[in-house]
C-alpha cells in the first residue's frame, strides 16, 4: 500500500479516556472497533480508502477482537457481506465511495433493505462531492429514501462523526434497517481528537462463534411474496422506530438564537462552513453561537416531522442548506410544513445555488440573499449584501489580473508504466488515424489530460470494454478499450469481456497490468503477485482470459513502445474476428520505487554493488521543439532555460527525480525524435572486475583523443 | 466572550507527492505540543499525482486551556479575505490561489517558494510556453499583504531533503504563531528516518525567512564561448561591427569555427557584414543584423549526425554527467546514447551526386520516413566511442555533402529575401528572419519545421517580395503564419492561418 499506517494502528488500540488524535476516516475506523462490530469489509476509493487501509496493517488488533475483514472485490459484493446482520445478531461496517460505489452495490442494498437487519448494519460513504472529487456529481441521498434507509451526515467534527457512528449501529438495531453514513471529502481529511473508548468484540464473532446457523425464516429472504409485507414494514415499522430513534436520542441539534423568527436548517456535513459565514457577518461567534436559531440535520433521512413543525412554527422563513441536486429535503420541509397548515415561508435552492458545493464563498453569498430577503430586525442586510458583493467582486478582479493560468491535473506518475502505452496509442494513431478510445476509471485515466488527450468516453470502473460494444459495429475502425487490472476484478472480466465473448464483439482491449489498485492506493487485487502478505495471487489475468475463451491475447512489456505499437497495430488490422486482448504488464512504479529505493539503501549501506539509472539531454544537441515532452509528458521530463547564447527556447532536461524507466529511450528511437536522448548508468561500490574494464576503457579512449587531436 | 481571538488560518498550495501533508501535520503536531487548538483538512484524492492540491489549517494562537472548555467551530475551507497565511510550494501555484481569491491584500501574507515545476501546456510548447517568472512574483507581491519569496528549491538541494521541511522553517520564521523553534525541532525528530536532512532543511528556511529576503531571480546561465588564437583575427574584426551585433557575431564566428574551420567562420562573418550593410541602409539601428546574425549562425552549424558525434564525444561532456550523477572517482559510468538515422541522415553526409539519385529510389519506394537504423551506441566502451570519433571525424567533408550543399542554397535564398524586404519594410525583413526559428530539431520534426517554413515562404514571403500581398499586410502575415506554425504539431492552425492569408492576397491576374 502507498501509505503505512503504523503509527495509526497504535491509535486503534486507544482505550477509555485516552485521547485519539488524526483524520476523521481513521476516527470512524476506531468508533466502529469501539461499537463492537465483528466483520467490515468495503472497496477503496478516496476519501475512505484509509479505513481499510488503516485495518490491514491491523491485523493483530483485529484478530485480538475476532473481527473479520474483507477487501472486497467491488461495492456489490462489499454490500452483499452485510447480508450476515440479516439472520444474525451481530454488528457489521462497509465502506466505499459514493456515488459509485452506491451505484455498484445498488442491487445488493435493495435486498438488504428489504428484509432488514438484525445486528446493526452500517454503511460508511465517502461522498465524493465538490473540490478534490473524482466521480460525477450526485447525491448518494435518493438511494436512502429508496431503499428507506437512514442517512446520517454528522457535523465534520471529530466527536460528532465517532458519535454518529456508535448511535448509527442503535437504529439500525432498533429500526431494523441497515444505516448510510456519509462523509464528504473534506470530512474523511479533517483532522482532530476525541476521548477515546475501549474497544469491545463483538458478542458473536470469530472469537465466539454460532454454533447453530439461522433457522430456515422465509421473512429473512427478499423473495415473493414475503417483499410485499416487506414494503409495508419498511415504511410503517422501521422509518416510525428510526424517527423515534433519532428524536428520542436527540441526533439532531437545534441551536437557538435571538433572531427567532426565522431560521435555518442545515445538512450536518454542512454546518461548519455556514457557521463560518454566519461569524463573518458578525451573526455568530467562534463557539457556535448563534443570532439566527439553527436546526442542525445530523440523520438527514428521515426527516422528523415534529422536530421540524416545532423548529419552524412561528418562523416567518426558514432557509434550507442543501447542498446538490435534487432538493430532496426542501421538498420534504415543504411538504411536512402544508401537511400541518404551518405558513412558514420556506427559502433554499434559488437563495442558494441549485448545483455544485457550498463553498465559503457561496454559503457567504446565499445567506446574504436570505437575509435581504427576510429582514430580520437589526440586521443591516444591505449592507451586508454590499460588503460580500465586493468581495466577490475582488476576487473577479484578482483573476483578472493573474490572467490565464494552464490547470494542472493529476498526471501518471515519473516511470509510470502505463505512460508508455499512451505513448505507443499516440504514435499508432499517426499511422492508422484516430482510433475511438474507450477510457476506463483509474490512472490511466490521466491519459484524457495533456499531453496525450485521450479518450472518447468513460462509462465507469471496468466498463471500458462494454461501452465499446456497440461503438464497434457502427464504426470502420475497431475502437480500442483501456482498462486496469483494478477495473478488470472489479467487474470488467463479467461485463466487459464475458459480454464481448458471448456477442462476438470484434475490438481491442489493453489490460494495464500493473499488480495493484494504484490509483486508490496500491491495494492489493486477486491478480498481485508481488510481495502481496499471506502468499501468492489466487488469479492470473492471462490464464482466466484463456479460460474465458480469448483467443487473441498478447502480453506486452509496457515499456517497449515500438512493440506495443506493433502488437497494436496487428490487433488493429488482424483479421482475425473476435476480442484482441493486449495486456500491458509493468509493476506500478511507485510501488516499485518504494521497495527499490529500501533495497538499494540497504545494498548501498551494506557495500555491496548497485547500479542506478536515469536519463539526460545533451542540451547542447536539444533545438527546443519538445516532441519528447508531448510524447511523454513524465514529471520528470520537463524543461530548462537555453544555455546557448543564440538561442531562446527552452530545451528539455531530465530532472533528478528520474527513476531511468527507459521511457525516454524507447520514445526516441520509436518516434524518430533526436539523439539528444542518453541513457547513464553509474555503478556503486563497484567490484574489482568493473573498476578493472572501466580504468582500461578510459585508459584506451584517452589515447584515442590524444589521437584524434594530434590528427586534426 | 472573547470576540477578539480567532484563529490564524493557513492555506498550504503545493502538488501532489511534494510532502504537503506532511507540512500539514507537522504544523498541527506542533501546535497541539503547545495545547493550541488545531485543525487540518485536504483534498487528496487523485491529486497525489502530481496535480495542484492544497491543504487547510485552523489554528487557534492560544491553548485550549485559556478557552474556558469552549471549543472553537472552525471551517474545513478556506474563504476569499479569510486567509492569513498562504505557503505555497511552486510559484504559480501561488498566483492561482490570488484569482481564486485567497490571498488578499487587507490580511493574506504568502510565503512562497520562487521555485517552478512547469505546467504541462508549459512544456509541451513548440517554442518557449512558458509563464514569465518575474509576472507571477510581481503578482504575488502585488496582491499579498506581505509577501516572502524563497529560493525553496535550492535550499532543499543544499541541504539534501525535501521542500516541505525547508517550508517548515520558513514557517516558523514567519513568527506569525508563537511556537518555540524547539517545538518544531522535537516534532521533526520523531519523524523517523530523514530526520537529520529535514532538520537541516528546517534550519535553513528558518534563517531565510528570518533574514527575510526574497532573492532576486535567478540569472539566465548561458554558456559562452571562449575564444582560440586563431580567431583573433577575425575576433577583431568583429569587434567593429555595431554594439547591437558583435557579441553576438563572436560567439557565431566561435561557434562556427568549432562547427567546421576558420574559413567558415570568416564567410560567416562576411554574410553578417552584409547583413549590418542592409541594416544600415534600412536605418534598422542594428536589430535586424543581430537578430539574422543569431540565426545565421544556429542555420550555418545545421544539426548533422556529424556535429551531434562531435558534442557526444567531447570529454567535457562526460565528465558534465558524471558530475551530474554526482559519480566518485572511481565509480564506473556507462553511457547509452540513442541513434536511429534514416535514409535522409544517411545521404546528408554523402556527396550530392550520390545522395540525390539514393533520395530519388527512396522517395519512389516510399522508404523516406519509414527505413530507419536503430543504433543504440554505448559511449564508454572504445569501439562506441571510437564509431563517434570516425562520425565527428567527417567533419573535414562536411563542405562536400549533400545536405551542406542544400542548407547553403537555403540559406542564401533566405539571406536573400531579408535584403529584398529591408527596401519594402523593415518589420517584414525583421519577420522573415525569424522564420529561421522555425527549423530545428531532427527527423520529422526538422521535417515538419522545414516544411513549415517553405510554406511561409511559398505564400506569403514570395508573394510579398512580389507585390502581389500588400506590404502592410505581409509582417504581420509572416508573424501569424509564424506563431501559427507553433500552435500545434498537427499543423492544424498553421494551414487554417495561410489559407486566410492566401485569400488576402492580390490575384495575379488582377495586377
Amino acid at each position: 500500500m502507498e501509505r503505512s499506517f503504523k503509527h495509526e494502528v497504535q491509535s486503534l488500540k486507544l482505550s477509555d479516556g485516552e485521547i485519539f488524535r488524526g483524520e476523521g476516516i481513521l476516527a470512524v475506523t476506531k468508533a466502529l472497533l469501539q461499537s463492537g462490530v465483528s466483520y467490515v469489509g468495503g472497496y477503496q476509493g478516496a476519501p475512505v480508502s484509509h479505513l481499510l487501509d488503516v485495518l490491514v496493517d491491523a491485523k493483530e488488533t483485529m484478530d485480538a477482537l475476532g473481527v473479520h475483514l474483507e477487501t472486497c472485490t467491488n461495492e456489490a459484493s462489499a454490500a452483499a457481506m452485510l447480508g450476515a446482520s440479516i439472520n444474525y445478531p451481530i454488528r457489521g461496517a462497509v465502506t466505499w465511495k459514493s456515488i459509485v460505489g452506491t451505484n455498484v452495490a445498488a442491487d445488493a442494498l435493495s435486498n438488504l433493505a428489504s428484509p432488514g437487519v438484525k445486528g446493526g448494519a452500517l454503511i460508511i460513504i465517502g461522498e465524493d462531492y465538490g473540490e478534490g472529487a473524482s466521480v460525477i456529481q450526485e447525491r448518494s441521498y435518493a438511494y436512502a429514501m429508496k431503499c428507506t434507509m437512514p442517512l446520517l451526515d454528522p457535523r465534520p467534527d471529530l466527536p460528532s462523526i465517532v458519535r454518529a457512528v456508535e448511535e448509527g449501529f442503535e437504529l439500525s438495531e432498533a429500526s431494523h434497517a441497515p444505516v448510510m453514513l456519509e462523509l464528504r471529502i473534506r470530512a474523511c481529511h479533517v483532522t482532530g481528537e476525541f476521548a477515546a473508548k475501549a474497544n469491545r468484540p463483538g458478542a458473536h464473532s470469530a472469537l465466539n462463534k454460532f454454533s447453530e446457523p439461522a433457522p430456515h425464516d422465509y421473512s429473512r429472504l427478499s423473495h415473493p411474496p414475503v417483499t410485499f409485507a416487506q414494503e409495508r414494514i419498511k415504511v410503517e415499522e422501521r422509518l416510525p422506530a428510526a424517527r423515534d430513534f433519532i428524536r428520542s436520542r436527540k441526533l439532531n441539534e437545534i441551536f437557538a438564537g435571538d433572531l427567532d423568527d426565522i431560521g435555518i436548517v442545515v445538512m450536518g456535513g454542512l454546518y461548519n462552513v455556514l457557521v463560518r459565514a454566519l461569524l463573518r457577518l458578525g451573526l455568530a461567534d467562534l463557539w457556535g453561537n448563534s443570532r439566527i436559531p439553527i436546526y442542525c440535520l445530523n440523520a438527514v433521512y428521515p426527516l422528523v416531522p415534529e422536530e421540524v413543525r416545532e423548529f419552524c412554527a412561528g418562523k416567518r422563513t426558514v432557509l434550507v442548506v442543501e447542498e446538490g441536486h435534487p432538493d430532496y429535503i426542501e421538498q420534504q420541509i415543504n411538504v411536512i410544513l402544508r401537511r400541518a397548515d404551518i405558513a412558514t415561508r420556506v427559502e433554499g435552492k434559488g437563495t442558494l445555488p441549485p448545483t455544485g458545493e457550498y463553498t465559503a464563498e457561496i454559503m457567504l453569498k446565499g445567506l446574504t440573499a436570505f437575509l435581504a430577503a427576510t429582514r430580520p430586525a437589526g440586521v443591516a442586510a444591505d449592507a451586508m449584501v454590499k460588503a460580500v458583493d465586493e468581495l466577490i467582486g475582488s476576487k473577479d478582479e484578482a483573476a483578472r489580473d493573474v490572467g490565464h493560468l494552464p490547470a494542472r491535473p493529476p498526471t501518471f506518475c515519473t516511470g509510470c508504466p502505463e505512460r508508455p502505452v499512451f505513448s505507443a496509442l499516440k504514435l499508432l494513431q499517426r499511422e492508422t488515424g484516430p482510433a475511438h478510445i474507450s477510457s476506463d476509471i483509474g490512472c490511466h485515466s490521466f491519459a484524457t489530460f495533456a499531453p496525450f488527450s485521450m479518450g472518447n468516453s468513460i462509462l465507469g470502473y471496468g466498463m471500458s470494454l462494454a461501452a465499446a460494444a456497440a461503438v464497434g459495429p457502427n464504426l470502420k475502425q475497431r475502437p480500442i478499450s483501456v482498462m486496469g487490472d483494478g477495473g478488470f476484478w472489479h467487474n470488467g472480466v463479467i461485463t466487459g469481456v464475458a459480454s464481448s465473448l458471448f456477442n462476438q464483439g470484434d475490438g481491442v482491449l489493453i489490460i494495464m497490468q500493473n499488480g495493484y489498485a494504484s490509483a486508490t492506493g496500491q491495494q492489493y487485487l486477486p491478480s498481485s503477485t508481488r510481495h502481496r502478505p499471506g502468499g501468492a495471487a489466487t488469479a492470473d489475468i492471462e490464464t482466466t482470459l484463456k479460460a474465458l475463451g480469448v483467443r487473441w491475447l498478447r502480453t506486452v512489456r509496457s515499456y517497449s513502445v515500438a512493440t506495443m505499437i506493433k502488437t497494436l497495430r496487428q490487433a488493429m488490422t488482424t483479421k482475425a474476428k473476435g476480442l484482441k486482448v493486449v495486456i500491458a504488464d509493468g509493476e506500478c512504479q511507485l510501488a516499485r520505487q518504494r521497495r527499490v529505493r529500501a533495497d538499494d539503501s540497504a545494498r548501498l549501506a551494506a557495500g555491496r554493488r548497485v547500479v542506478k539509472t536515469r536519463y539526460g539531454v545533451d542540451d547542447a544537441i536539444c533545438t527546443g521543439d519538445h516532441s519528447c515532452i508531448r510524447l511523454s509528458g513524465c514529471p520528470s521530463l520537463t524543461v530548462k532555460p537555453n544555455p546557448d547564447p543564440l538561442r531562446t527556447d527552452p530545451v528539455a532536461s531530465v530532472v533528478d527525480s528520474c527513476v531511468g524507466c527507459g521511457l525516454c529511450g524507447e520514445v526516441a528511437h520509436a518516434a524518430v525524435l533526436c539523439p539528444s536522448f542518453y541513457r547513464a548508468e553509474i555503478v556503486r561500490n563497484p567490484s574489482w572486475w568493473d573498476r578493472a574494464v572501466d580504468r582500461l576503457r578510459r585508459r584506451l579512449i584517452a589515447r584515442l583523443d590524444g589521437a584524434t587531436e594530434a590528427a586534426a | 466572550m472573547t470576540a477578539e481571538v480567532r484563529p490564524l488560518s493557513i492555506l498550504i498550495a503545493a502538488l501532489g507527492g511534494e510532502g504537503g501533508g506532511v507540512l500539514s501535520q507537522w504544523i498541527v503536531a506542533a501546535a497541539a505540543r503547545c495545547g493550541f487548538p488545531a485543525q487540518s483538512t485536504s483534498i487528496p484524492g487523485v491529486a497525489q499525482r502530481t496535480g495542484a492540491t492544497t491543504y487547510y489549517l485552523e489554528i487557534m494562537p492560544v491553548p485550549a486551556s485559556e478557552l474556558g472548555g469552549r471549543r472553537p467551530v472552525m471551517a474545513l475551507m478556506p474563504g476569499i479575505g479569510d486567509v492569513d497565511l498562504l505557503l505555497a510550494t511552486e510559484l504559480a501555484e501561488a498566483t492561482r490561489q490570488i484569482a481564486l481569491g485567497f490571498v488578499t491584500p487587507d490580511r493574506t501574507h504568502v510565503v512562497a517558494s520562487l521555485a517552478r515545476s512547469y505546467i504541462m501546456p508549459e512544456k509541451m510548447a513548440m517554442a518557449d510556453g512558458r509563464l514569465d517568472d518575474t509576472r507571477l512574483v510581481e503578482l504575488v507581491g502585488r496582491h499579498a499583504r506581505a509577501s516572502l519569496i524563497l529560493d525553496l528549491d535550492a535550499l532543499a538541494r543544499e541541504a539534501g531533503a525535501m521542500v516541505n521541511a525547508v517550508m517548515l522553517g520558513a514557517f516558523a520564521g514567519t513568527g506569525m504563531l508563537a511556537i518555540p523553534v524547539e517545538i518544531f525541532e522535537a516534532v521533526i525528530a520523531e519523524g523517523g528516518r530523514t530526520v537529520e536532512a529535514n532538520l537541516r532543511d528546517f534550519r535553513a528556511g528558518l534563517a531565510a525567512a528570518q533574514c527575510g529576503q526574497s532573492p532576486a531571480p535567478r540569472p539566465l546561465e548561458k554558456r559562452w564561448r571562449g575564444g582560440a588564437a586563431d580567431l583573433a583575427a577575425l575576433e577583431t574584426e568583429a569587434a567593429s561591427l555595431p554594439e547591437a551585433v558583435w557579441p553576438v557575431a563572436v560567439e557565431g564566428i566561435r561557434r562556427l569555427a568549432h562547427y567546421q574551420d576558420a574559413a567558415y567562420a570568416r564567410d560567416y562573418l562576411d554574410r553578417v557584414r552584409q547583413m549590418v550593410a542592409v541594416d544600415v541602409a534600412a536605418g534598422l539601428g542594428g536589430k535586424l543584423a543581430q537578430t539574422t546574425a543569431r540565426h545565421l549562425a544556429l542555420r550555418m552549424s545545421f544539426e548533422d549526425v556529424i556535429r551531434v558525434a562531435q558534442v557526444k564525444s567531447d570529454p567535457a561532456r562526460l565528465a558534465r554527467i558524471r558530475a551530474e550523477l554526482d559519480a566518485a572517482d572511481g565509480d564506473p559510468v556507462r553511457i547509452v546514447e540513442y541513434f536511429k538515422p534514416g535514409i535522409d541522415e544517411l545521404c546528408s553526409v554523402l556527396p550530392p551526386a550520390l545522395a540525390r539519385p539514393i533520395l530519388a529510389v527512396a522517395e519512389r519506394r516510399g522508404w523516406l520516413g519509414r527505413v530507419h537504423w536503430g543504433m543504440h551506441i554505448k559511449t564508454h566502451t572504445v569501439a562506441g566511442y571510437l564509431r563517434l570519433k570516425v562520425l565527428a571525424s567527417l567533419r573535414r567533408y562536411r563542405r562536400k555533402t549533400h545536405r551542406f550543399d542544400a542548407e547553403r542554397r537555403e540559406i542564401e535564398t533566405w539571406l536573400a529575401a531579408i535584403a529584398d524586404a529591408a527596401l519594402l519594410s523593415p518589420h517584414l525583413a525583421l519577420e522573415i528572419a525569424e522564420c529561421a526559428n522555425l527549423i530545428k530539431g531532427y527527423g520529422d520534426t526538422w521535417k515538419r519545421g522545414m516544411a513549415n517554413y517553405r510554406a511561409i515562404f511559398e505564400h506569403v514571403v514570395r508573394p510579398a517580395l512580389a507585390r502581389r500581398l500588400p506590404i502592410a499586410v505581409a509582417a504581420d502575415a509572416v508573424a501569424s503564419a509564424r506563431t501559427a506554425a507553433l500552435a500545434d504539431p498537427e499543423g492544424a492552425r498553421f494551414t487554417a492561418t495561410l489559407a486566410d492569408i492566401e485569400k488576402r492576397a492580390v490575384p495575379q491576374a488582377a495586377e
